[in-house]
């Protein structure tokens, strides 16, 4: 009986795709895969492709609320315990669950904006709205972005590189 | 809910405080109108002789608002004057401000801010390299002939009120904005006697993390009587500081003001207002997330002949 043969790694041409992925998209973080991440996924006009992490922070404070002069911005939020939720409310808001409450009570006192964000039940539903509203902005795990909406890099970066904030 | 201690006059009460109703309806993607009615226990409130207690309902804002952009948005209607920040940061919601009651410079029924603003508004914001820069401008009627009171049913001269505000939110200190505002105006006098040319110029810093919360703000007043009357320079301001707790004590926010008002004799329009200096301790606990119990120490010293206040104040305050 002839012995299975094991799989050989090569190893200049596991060099070589290490180094084009990491040429092409930034250096993944050792040990930590790009689901772990919360990626921001809009509808592909939106006309946006970097966001600094303060600008991102303006769109889910509600400071800005215009991608363009014809395209609003509508903003979808997990329901709360969800990940992503704790996520933004962690590195964006800076907020407690409390505060992030009290907070879009009194931006919709203040008359600053007619509404708070969308809130969804789960990432699917998430991008099924982001795909379907111009102007949609979602967060959601990023192992699960299904094909046709825009990936927005943070500070330059998508999720899995090292050093993207959202995670 | 409201609950006072005072040691002086009816010394102790209740009072419902005041019932805030508010709506906003969009009308397109673009525009909306809103709307914040207010029912107001006081003792006055009825008809008859004496007046009976009662509630008095109130229009506080009411307008239409279009979004060109974040950069131009353009209304029309019943504001809160935005030459002051709390006056727009916390409106009638009680709940939203830490303390129990707002500072005096800009109370509800006092003359020292004019509150209420009736006209348009053009406002928006701009990044300006990270400085977030944010602008109001307004034009529309002046004070009443009730100096505390809005021009509701149109300016009582020729001369419209107009009013700028500037503020900066910066990117790299998130929390803090800080900005300042001027207003003029030509008042006129209900019990007769020369116009008043009125310009008040105000500044605030606000740092609003929780811990710690920062609110300073500064006004001061020009009253120029025409026809050879009186001139006056009045000053108010106040400094607020509160810390939420960290760990298991979250739900309690101890919190300090001082305020400090003061009016120059001869000032055609603060007729009615005292000088004050007044120092108010306390702290809030936040029973839930939508209502909140504060407990304060208020030392209130006026002059001009009014009544100075010390007391043990509690409210109970609640969104739903």
């Amino acid at each position: 009986m002839t012995p299975r043969r094991r799989p050989r790694i090569r190893p200049l041409a596991a060099a070589v795709l290490v180094f084009l992925v990491n040429a092409t998209h930034g250096a993944l973080a050792p040990g930590r895969a790009a689901a772990d991440d919360v990626a921001v996924v809009v509808h592909p006009r939106v006309p946006v492709e970097d966001l600094s992490l303060a600008d991102l922070r303006k769109v889910l404070l509600g400071d800005r609320q215009f991608w363009s002069s014809n395209q609003r911005v509508t903003l979808l939020i997990r329901a709360p315990v969800a990940r992503e939720r704790e996520v933004l409310l962690k590195r964006v808001y800076q907020m407690s669950e409390a505060q992030f409450r009290q907070y879009w009570i009194a931006k919709v006192f203040r008359a600053e904006t007619a509404a708070g964000p969308k809130i969804v039940n789960s990432n699917q539903t998430a991008t099924q709205i982001a795909a379907a509203v111009p102007g949609a902005i979602a967060f959601v795990d990023a192992g699960h972005v299904p094909p046709g909406l825009k990936v927005l890099k943070i500070n330059g970066r998508l999720p899995g590189q090292r050093g993207y904030p959202l995670q | 809910m409201v609950y006072s201690s005072t040691g002086e006059g009816t010394g102790r009460n209740f009072s419902l405080g005041q019932l805030t109703v508010q709506n906003t309806s969009a009308l397109s993607p673009r525009s909306f109108v809103f709307v914040e009615v207010t029912f107001t226990s006081r003792p006055d409130a009825g008809t008859g002789t004496p007046a009976a207690t009662g509630f008095n309902a109130e229009v506080e804002r009411l307008f239409f608002r279009y979004d060109q952009s974040d950069q131009l948005k353009g209304s029309v209607g019943r504001y809160h004057t935005p030459i002051n920040w709390w006056n727009t940061a916390f409106h009638h919601g009680l709940w939203l401000q830490t303390t129990i009651a707002r500072p005096e410079m800009v109370r509800f029924g006092s003359q020292f801010i004019p509150v209420h603003f009736v006209g348009a508004l053009v406002e928006g914001s701009f990044p300006a390299n990270g400085l977030n820069l944010n602008y109001n401008v307004g034009l529309g009627n002046g004070r009443g002939n009730v100096f505390s009171r809005g021009g509701d049913a149109g300016d009582t001269n020729a001369n419209l009120a107009t009013l700028a505000n500037v503020f900066v939110r910066p990117d790299r200190l998130y929390g803090l904005q800080v900005g300042a505002s001027v207003y003029r105006d030509k008042a006129t006098p209900a019990g007769g006697g020369p116009d008043v040319d009125e310009t008040i110029w105000a500044a605030h810093l606000v740092y609003q993390k929780e811990d710690p919360e920062i609110i300073a703000e500064y006004a001061h007043a020009t009253h120029d009587a025409e026809d050879g009357g009186p001139s006056a320079r009045s000053e108010a301001y106040y400094v607020q500081f509160a810390y939420r707790l960290p760990g298991a004590g979250h739900l309690w926010k101890p919190y300090y003001r001082y305020e400090k008002i003061r009016v120059d004799e001869d000032d055609p329009i603060l007729t009615a207002t005292p000088g004050l200096s007044g120092n108010i301790v306390g702290v809030r606990y936040d029973a839930t997330e939508l209502a909140a119990i504060k407990l304060e120490y208020r030392d209130m010293k006026r002059d001009r002949g009014f009544a100075s206040t010390s007391g043990v104040f509690a409210q109970v305050s609640f969104a739903f």
